[in-house]
């Protein structure tokens, strides 16, 4: 090392410099002081991001790889199984995205808001919220025509989770209240409200259970495939990201939403209303979490129970949104990827005798390393010994 | 310092420090492109240049932050390695940056001995020994105990310079050094600068300031687009000799204007308060008036109520007291948008914090703002080919340097956000533009633009309220002074019946019943 440092003034100039530093082991040029410098990149490119992720992804499944090796199993027939169980077969894949339907309504919810820099971890609660206005308007208006009828129920699941979102935004607006403790605390607040609902004004009848009656079959969503439960919510989810796509590039309010999002005190001074936006954005990020809620109560469960919102969508929403980068598209890609985990770990655990909940760490890991993989594709590190 | 001057090799007005032939480059862009510039003993040495002539990054390289890809640097006739700017101290070179790196909570001695390598002992009395003594030696008076984070910006500049001192070096680097003080601040530091250049410190400092490169320097190197133009010396040149050089053409050194025709008034402020909230300084009863065709100067030292008034005006923030009318319609508790709509143009003073988005676009910067005008949406729905159009035309118009218009705003130079933001802010013909510091840390052609433009708007009918803290462009662009201190307007005079003393005088708060009321 301490000959490789000789740098020391009287060497003279050496005109060679930059053979010689391309010589040396990268070990050693890495803890010659002041060798490297790590600098901040002007400008991300897109493909920097890829890439990163990528890189990210990669690390993850190494160190899922690892604690496998731990339990005892073959990394390989671990992953081969999650895959089969995934994606393996028409049946499977079919189910996957019937698992990604709600994640990806949960994951635009998420992404939106942050794009404006608001932090709606409410999506749970607003999910929540979509499913009890899904059912409200089932309950009140029982006399409608189907078609009005589905409108009417999507429109109220929409309008409970943007009411929803609408308190934790208005108190953030007018009281400065951090929006990230009550959009968490408003989830707590309707999982009580709803247990209330279950065990009280709408508890079926004819049961001991906190659950509602089963809605009559005229009001399930049509099914894609006889063989699969892959339901019309999906087609929508799909929709529903195109609109958002569309309303973040195209529209006035999505011009505000990235201006607030990017840089508060500039919007303000060009006359953009900061409350007001973060009350339109939470509104939309609450709806998107709504319709969730109601694609799940009309496509697959059809009556409201204590174990509904029991998968946490809401929640996994946030994690797709920040691994997707808040990206529309990117969110379909990566709900119907951690629905693939979902459904996969139930065949892994079968098959190897992995626990399914190696489906959280892997999650938890993927997390983490793509949120690094974020801040590190800001920067680059530039040799400055030899090459500046 | 004294010392410093004996233990050299080199006698006075030999060459102590030289750069050969040094290439630095960064991304798309030749920082320093062969550059050689010779560093004599004992003399005060001006880099001259506009932004982006490599002037910094030059002194990053003598100060060991950056290292040149080709070239070298040499000290006392050998090669110096520098691989940080520790290296860079040992060997008795320091540098102050424009930005200041101190501590705020911690006190000046603190402050100072930071910097002290591990292995050395922590002698906090000696270091206050050393420190009362070189603040009695130079008439300084500071506190060695303060708050660093309480000090006027002009102290905090002892402390940086002193801080460098401190450990001994022979060569100090200064970046800019009278961006931050007043008239009467600038004369001190001069003459500082000058009585220690006598007791053979090396000194050089980078401005793009041509006044105080006569007013200063023995000699001066000026650099365009990375390059050295030439080395001369200042006895030898004029102040339009440098210019030519610095810009590579002649420039108006006066901007011409005619005479003022002031018309009806277009923004009336009566007696406004504001309190310091949100840490923008406060008003105290401020009251301002600017006609139409007019150019109405404020000047005064940063923090005595600019930024409280530009907030009010634009109506980021509304006063307790008193009003504001704007083409005779009360804006008071108006809010921005509305305030826009009624032909305000806005130039704020911290164009990256509160005039542009760097992460957007050029073109969506140049709607900002104006984004629902029915030219670039309906019904919510952007209108791209409208703001395509829109975006072409200002970039050709105010001759922004971008690749594209969709290149994002964060990788332009400083001289092209201001075009934008003039572009978008002129481009509604305003009746009133409130500018906020307009030309700060622009190069000379784009300080020139924007005084250009200006006054342009101004004959076109405009009334312009100019807040600034260059004195030289308040006396070139104003058709009337208005001192600020202490959230107050303190005079109000016109620049042929005043001097720049004078008017340095009222900055520093020495009032003067003798003038006109506001």
């Amino acid at each position: 090392m301490s000959e490789q440092v000789a740098d020391a003034p009287q060497d003279g100039p050496r005109p060679d410099d930059h053979e010689a530093g391309a010589g040396r082991d990268p070990l050693s040029m890495l803890l010659q002081p002041g060798a490297w410098r790590l600098e901040r990149r002007l400008h991300t490119r897109p493909v920097h991001e890829l890439y990163a992720t990528l890189i990210a992804l990669a690390i993850t499944a190494v160190i899922i790889g690892l604690l496998v090796i731990i339990v005892g199993v073959s990394p390989l027939d671990a992953f081969a199984s999650l895959y089969e169980g995934a994606f393996g077969n028409r049946e499977s894949a079919l189910e996957t995205l019937v698992q990604a339907t709600p994640l990806i309504l949960t994951g635009l919810c998420a992404a939106i808001a942050f794009r404006a820099g608001v932090w709606n971890i409410g999506g749970q609660g607003q999910f929540i919220a979509g499913a009890i206005g899904t059912w409200w308007v089932y309950d009140t208006f029982p006399g409608l025509p189907a078609p009005v009828l589905f409108v009417a129920m999507f429109c109220g699941a929409a309008v409970f989770g943007a009411v929803w979102a609408t308190v934790a935004s208005v108190l953030l607006v007018r009281y400065g209240t951090n929006e990230i403790l009550t959009t968490v605390m408003l989830n707590f607040v309707i999982d009580s409200g709803l247990s209330w609902l279950l065990s009280g004004p709408w508890q079926a009848n004819d049961t001991p259970y906190s659950q509602t009656e089963r809605m009559v079959e005229s009001t399930f969503l049509p099914r894609f495939f006889d063989d699969s439960r892959l339901h019309l919510g999906f087609a929508l989810a799909l929709v529903m990201a195109a609109a958002v796509h569309f309303l973040v590039r195209r529209t006035n309010l999505g011009f505000e939403l990235r201006a607030i999002g990017v840089n508060k005190q500039a919007a303000s001074y060009k006359g953009i209303s900061v409350g007001a936006t973060i009350i339109a954005v939470m509104a939309i990020s609450g709806a998107l979490a709504g319709l969730a809620g109601a694609g799940e109560l009309l496509g697959l469960h059809h009556r409201i129970n204590f174990e509904f919102g029991g998968q946490a969508v809401g929640f996994t929403g946030i994690i797709v949104a920040l691994v997707a980068r808040l990206h529309p598209a990117g969110v379909i890609v990566v709900a119907i990827a951690f629905a693939g985990l979902l459904n996969g770990a139930t065949q892994m655990q079968v098959g190897t005798g992995i626990p399914a909940a190696l489906v959280d760490v892997i999650e938890g890991v993927a997390l983490v390393f793509v949120l690094l993989a974020a801040v590190a594709c800001r920067y680059r590190l530039r040799k400055i010994a030899h090459h500046g | 310092m004294a010392d410093a001057a004996q233990s050299g090799a080199a006698a006075p007005g030999e060459n102590i420090l030289v750069a050969e032939d040094v290439t630095k480059v960064f991304p798309g862009v030749v920082a320093n492109d062969s550059v050689s510039v010779e560093i004599r003993r004992a003399e005060i040495h001006c880099l001259l240049g506009e932004n982006g002539a490599g002037k910094t990054t030059l002194a990053d390289i003598l100060y060991g932050v950056y290292r040149p890809e080709e070239g070298q640097v040499l000290l006392n006739g050998r090669p110096l390695e520098l691989h940080s700017p520790r290296d860079a101290i040992e060997a008795g070179i320091g540098m102050v940056h424009q930005h200041f790196e101190l501590v705020p909570p911690m006190s000046v001695i603190e402050n100072v001995v930071i910097g002290t390598p591990a292995k050395q002992w922590l002698d906090l009395t000696e270091a206050r020994r050393r420190l009362e003594e070189f603040f009695a030696d130079y008439d300084v008076e500071i506190d060695p105990d303060a708050e660093v984070g309480r000090l006027s910006v002009g102290e905090q500049q002892w402390v940086e310079i002193f801080k460098t001192l401190y450990f001994g070096v022979e060569i100090l680097i200064l970046d800019e050094p009278t961006a931050v003080l007043t008239p009467q601040g600038i004369d001190e530091l001069f003459r500082i600068l000058r009585r220690m250049r006598d007791e053979g410190l090396t000194i050089i400092l980078i401005t793009h300031k041509l006044k105080e490169v006569m007013d200063l320097s023995d000699r001066v190197t000026v650099l365009r687009r990375g390059k050295v133009v030439g080395t001369v010396d200042t006895a030898d040149v004029e102040q339009r000799d440098l210019a030519r050089m610095m810009v590579g053409r002649e420039v108006l050194m006066q901007a011409d204007k005619a005479a003022s025709t002031a018309g009806e008034p277009v923004l009336e402020v009566e007696e406004i308060h504001l309190g310091s909230d949100t840490g923008r300084g406060s008003l105290e009863g401020l009251s301002i008036t600017v006609g139409s065709g007019e150019i109405v100067g404020v000047a005064g030292v940063s923090g005595n109520g600019q930024n409280a008034l530009f907030d009010a005006v634009v109506g980021v923030r509304h006063p307790e007291a008193g009003s504001i009318r704007i083409t005779g319609q009360d804006t008071t508790e108006s809010a921005p948008h509305r305030i826009a709509t009624l032909g305000v143009a806005s130039v704020p003073a911290d164009r990256i914090a509160q005039g542009l988005m760097m992460d957007f676009s050029v073109k969506e910067n140049l709607v900002l703002g104006n984004q629902r005008e029915r030219q670039f949406s309906r019904a919510g729905i952007l209108n791209r080919g409208q703001i395509d159009t829109f975006a072409a035309e200002s970039i050709d118009t105010f001759e922004i340097k971008t690749p594209s218009a969709a290149q994002i705003t964060r990788t332009l130079s400083g001289g092209n956000l201001q075009k934008i933001i003039m572009a978008r802010e002129l481009s509604g013909q305003p009746q009133l533009i409130v500018a906020h510091q307009p030309t700060r840390g622009l190069d000379i052609a784009a300080t020139e633009y924007v005084r250009r433009r200006l006054i342009q708007e101004r004959d076109r009918g405009a009334g312009v309220l100019l807040m600034s803290e260059d004195l030289d462009e308040i006396f070139q662009l104003s058709d009337r002074i208005a001192v600020i201190y202490d959230g107050r307007i303190v005079a109000v005079t016109e620049p042929d019946a005043t001097t720049l003393e004078q008017i340095g005088m009222h900055m520093a708060g020495a009032s003067d019943t003798d003038q006109g009321s506001p």
